[in-house]
């Protein structure tokens, strides 16, 4: 008699387990993985040789290629990159959730942001400067997908500047839109979507120090007496 | 006597009741006072406290404060203009992530400070450029306890 009531129960705390488990990859705040930050220095570190960027003229660039309207125009998957000086540079790939339309990042990468900024300031990172490369799939218009990538691209270095005080000098921004694609074979695929950072150059005589000329001026003193 | 020992008693059986009441009150809270408190210890990184703050208000920042970016300043703001809707894990823990990213940004700044004499000696820098200084802290011999903690804190390890 007591066998198949303890067989019920037994059923119940399987059944709890498994809605339990099959519950924990819908919670919303763990619904993306954010990278590591050694995963983020790893990937960044290696460079070699700088390129000659003027990030001002590139996305005038972009947005004059977004603009043509001529016959000739290649389909997406056979865009020549806009920005091809990029493309050999030590890059990391990272998925950020934007609201849809708008540059706002959801608290859902919120740690990912900040991974980045961990990485940014960690010692082997700190001689070099980066770029932050915005980008769409080839959905809508493609000069508001390049107006788009841009402001979100400008919403996570004005993060890593703003809230995590990574020096200005060192993080630029660039929005490419869907002229340059991160999988190019498959234009619309949401890889597309995601968010690149590109070590571009070593720092010449400039230094990471948050803004406050306070503490430094206070050190020099102590200095001084020794 | 016996009087005197009820007393003594009643008030040790009062004070054991009152700490077992404030056990049970803490109890849903324990778990997250306990990590705050291993935070306060180690300066937070800026990844763990970005993700705390996803946690704890991730949900209050979509409903509230639609629009407001990754911004210290301008979610702070949001945040405390509506306390009065905000979640109670929400409302427990925003300051504290605030202030810890807050800390690692000074802790930057305590470099120079702690590690002036290293700075100076063993890697001919200068205090006003102490990032240019750290990749050689990182390798150099004759570091101080104190500048490698103050290293750890800013992040730099």
């Amino acid at each position: 008699m007591r066998r198949p009531a303890t067989h019920g129960l037994r059923g119940i705390g399987l059944l709890a387990a498994l809605a339990l488990l099959a519950g924990l990859p819908i919670s919303p705040s763990r619904a993306q993985s954010a990278p590591s930050r050694d995963d983020i220095v790893a990937k960044l570190k290696d460079f070699d040789s700088a390129p000659d960027l003027d990030i001002s003229a590139l996305r005038q660039s972009v947005l004059d290629r977004s603009r043509s309207r001529s016959r000739k125009e290649p389909d997406p998957d056979k865009r020549p990159p806009v920005v091809p000086q990029i493309l050999n540079l030590p890059t990391f790939t990272v998925s950020v959730d934007f609201d849809s339309d708008t540059p706002v990042v959801r608290p859902s990468s919120y740690e990912t942001v900040g991974r980045i900024a961990d990485a940014l300031v960690y010692a082997d990172l700190l001689p070099y400067s980066f770029l932050i490369v915005g980008h769409t799939a080839s959905d809508g218009k493609r000069e508001s997908n390049v107006m788009l990538s841009q402001r979100r691209a400008d919403a996570i270095r004005d993060s890593l500047v703003n809230t995590f005080k990574i020096s200005s000098k060192r993080v630029q921004s660039l929005g490419l839109g869907e002229e340059q694609f991160i999988d190019q074979a498959h234009p619309t695929s949401p890889v597309n979507l995601q968010v690149q950072i590109v070590t571009i150059a070593k720092l010449p005589d400039q230094s990471e120090q948050p803004a406050q000329a306070s503490a430094p001026a206070a050190a020099k003193k102590k200095a001084k007496k020794r | 006597l016996t009087v005197a020992r009820r007393i003594v008693s009643d008030a040790a059986m009062v004070r054991g009741r009152t700490i077992l009441l404030i056990l049970v009150l803490m109890s849903p809270s324990l778990a997250s006072a306990q990590a705050m408190r291993v935070n306060s210890a180690k300066v937070m990184s800026y990844g763990d406290a970005s993700a705390l703050l996803a946690k704890s208000c991730g949900a209050d920042i979509e409903a509230n404060c639609r629009g407001v970016n990754l911004d210290a300043t301008r979610l702070r703001e949001c945040l405390s203009r509506n306390t009065d809707v905000i979640s109670a894990q929400c409302k427990t823990d925003y300051l504290g992530v605030f202030d810890a990213i807050q800390k690692r940004i000074n802790a930057r700044v305590t470099v120079a400070n702690a590690c002036t004499r290293e700075i100076v000696k063993l890697c001919n820098g200068s205090t006003k450029e102490t990032s240019k200084s750290i990749p050689c802290l990182m390798t150099a011999r004759g570091v101080t306890r104190n500048c490698t903690q103050a290293m750890d804190d800013a992040g730099y390890r």
